[in-house]
């Protein structure tokens, strides 16, 4: 090793601990001193690198790591309550749609008898114009009425399908009685012409305002109902 | 019921893993702040600025220590992060940053000793240091890198990192003997 890389050795790094460099710097007087002059240049200069820092540094370094770890923490909160309320509206929305979905009269028209079993047994004895009155009070019947008495009329009131209001009456056949309701058009009603189950028969037609339907235990009963309703109601 | 579903089942998993970084996190804060604060001064040369830097740098590495396999290494990362970090504030706004601000230089001379007038002028030549031969020095002083490591930290070939940490010490030394003549001459 000349003197030279000698010389730009120390000045790279003082400290170097390579032996190469350490025999050579052992080997004169010289070398000695001007390593060690250079180390203590590097101690000044170390001394002089030690700027005072901050006494409060570390403790705001980690307050704001802390203060922007908080609001992530807040930004995902509001994120996971966001998307619990959108799957709720969906959910919402999705029922409300479902109940737009087609409904099924005849189906609905049976359970009705069946649940106002109370229907077929009491006799309010009702006059055509009291049904008049039900029906003009009815969204989309506000123009449909009986022209005459339908025969006797045992029992009236409103009833629900799906949401639809509708008139729900029990007329006397020739046989027996016959539930009749009057539901007003809807697209999303779907109406069979004839429809049964084990113990009741059951009738639908279609007038120009609403859906018809006849529930009764005998075939000719509905018929005879049928041609009553088509002579008196318009 | 879901804030009380949220505290039962996740927080246990998610708050060990958090706290085990956060504990983490801070040992890095208080081991290495100070090298860090100090390298941030002595490459923009102001204390406000490198406090800021400082801020960025911890607040980034915050969210990538997952990305720090090796905590003998997480001073060169930091580092690599600063100089990013400083690299982006001259993008944002060209600053004069060829000399460390003297004003910013704390120590007076008029209340002072002997030693702390030579640091004094010590701390002005290494600002008025060219930044090339500057952040060598600073890696090896500072940051007690190698040659090799502070090479790959500063994309440069050994040599020329070698050369420059040559005429660093070379320029300082003579700088102080300069003054020192001058001085007592003068005295």
């Amino acid at each position: 090793m000349d003197e030279l890389k000698f010389r730009r050795q120390a000045y790279e790094d003082p400290r170097n601990q390579d032996p190469e460099f350490l025999e050579q710097m052992q080997a004169t007087p010289e070398h000695q001193a001007l390593v060690s002059e250079l180390k203590r240049l590097d101690t000044k200069l170390s001394q002089a690198l030690k700027i005072e820092v901050p006494e409060d540094l570390a403790d705001k370094l980690i307050l704001r790591q802390q203060l922007q770890q908080h609001h992530k923490q807040r930004r995902q909160t509001g994120f996971l309550v966001a998307m619990a309320a959108s799957v709720a509206f969906i959910v919402g929305i999705s029922f409300s749609l479902l109940r737009l979905g087609p409904v099924d009269l005849a189906e609905h028209a049976l359970a009705h008898v069946y649940h106002e079993g109370v229907a077929l047994q009491v006799d309010q004895n009702v006059n055509f114009s009291q049904v008049n009155a039900q029906l003009a009070a009815m969204k989309n019947l506000e123009h449909a009425k009986f022209i005459e008495q339908p025969g006797k009329v045992y029992y009236t009131s409103y009833c629900d399908f799906q949401g639809v209001k509708s008139l729900h009456l029990v007329l006397q056949a020739e046989k027996g009685k016959v539930t009749l309701f009057i539901v007003p058009i809807e697209k999303r009603m779907v109406l069979d012409n004839t429809f049964a189950d084990g113990k009741y028969k059951g009738m639908g037609f279609e007038t120009r305002d609403a859906y018809i339907l006849l529930i009764g235990e005998d075939q000719a009963d509905l018929s005879f109902v049928k041609d009553e309703i088509k002579n008196t109601f318009i | 019921m879901f804030a009380n579903w949220r505290k039962k089942s996740v927080e246990p998993a998610v708050s060990s893993d958090m706290l085990s970084k956060q504990r983490r996190y801070n040992s890095l804060v208080k081991a290495l702040h100070a090298d860090i604060f100090r390298y941030a001064f002595w490459l923009c040369g102001e204390k406000q600025v490198a406090e800021d830097i400082t801020q960025e740098t911890f607040l980034r590495a915050w969210r990538a220590l997952d990305s720090l396999q090796d905590d003998k290494a997480a001073k060169a990362w930091l580092i690599t992060i600063l100089r990013r970090e400083n690299a982006r504030r001259f993008e944002r706004k060209q600053f004069d940053y060829a000399d460390v601000e003297q004003e910013s230089l704390e120590d007076h001379l008029a209340s002072s000793t002997e030693e702390q007038t030579e640091q004094y002028l010590l701390r002005r030549q290494i600002a008025k240091l060219d930044i090339e031969y500057r952040e060598p020095l600073l890696l090896q002083l500072i940051g007690g890198f190698s040659g090799d490591e502070i090479a790959e930290l500063l994309e440069l070939n050994r040599n020329t990192v070698m050369t420059r940490l040559f005429r660093a010490r070379n320029q300082l030394k003579e700088l102080l003997e300069k003054t020192a003549v001058r001085g007592q001459s003068n005295g």
